[in-house]
């Protein structure tokens, strides 16, 4: 089975699995509480996952190592190539 | 060498931002339920439908400025068809 297919069958029973208690079609009769809790559960699951990206990506760019000497060496050649490219009449 | 100054500053503040955002809306959906309704604690946070509404309004405003971004570069990137 491919990885796709993986997927989507594992999303497939959660949300099944959501959609039975949220509208309670097994008539389950659960306690009000947890089905308060389980219909905001894919929007909070997004919310989760985004706040999570946020985090790593900000945790990433505030311990992300300045290297002087290859930003040196970077302007130095983007000087180069501008005036090379300038040269062979490239407008800037 | 170690990242400094505006990195730093603006990498931390996304990590306290989304840390702050996390648990408020952990506390809103999660816990809430589970609190007697005439508990103090309610009136720091909006009706439950709220926590729906909010976060899909978000999404759609993102939509729209991120296809407002695209239509906009389009735009500006046409060129008019040469003549032969």
């Amino acid at each position: 089975m491919t990885k796709l297919l993986e997927w989507l069958l594992g999303c497939s029973l959660i949300g099944m699995a959501w959609g039975l208690v949220t509208f309670d079609l097994l008539d389950l009769q659960l306690p009000p509480q947890y089905r308060e809790l389980a219909w905001p559960m894919p929007v909070y699951l997004l919310v989760v996952f985004g706040c999570y990206s946020l985090a790593t990506v900000g945790y990433r760019v505030a311990t992300f190592n300045d290297c002087e000497d290859a930003a040196k060496e970077l302007q130095a050649q983007i000087k180069e190539a501008k005036a090379d490219l300038k040269k062979k009449g490239l407008k800037m | 060498f170690q990242a400094t100054g505006a990195d730093q500053a603006v990498g931390f503040g996304l990590v306290g931002f989304s840390l702050l955002l996390f648990t408020y809306y952990t506390i809103w959906v999660i816990v809430l339920p589970f609190v007697d309704s005439d508990h103090v604690i309610h009136s720091y946070f909006l009706p439950r439908e709220y926590s729906v509404i909010l976060p899909g309004v978000a999404a759609l405003i993102l939509l729209l400025c991120v296809g407002t971004f695209i239509g906009v570069v389009t735009w500006k990137n046409r060129k008019p068809k040469k003549i032969d």
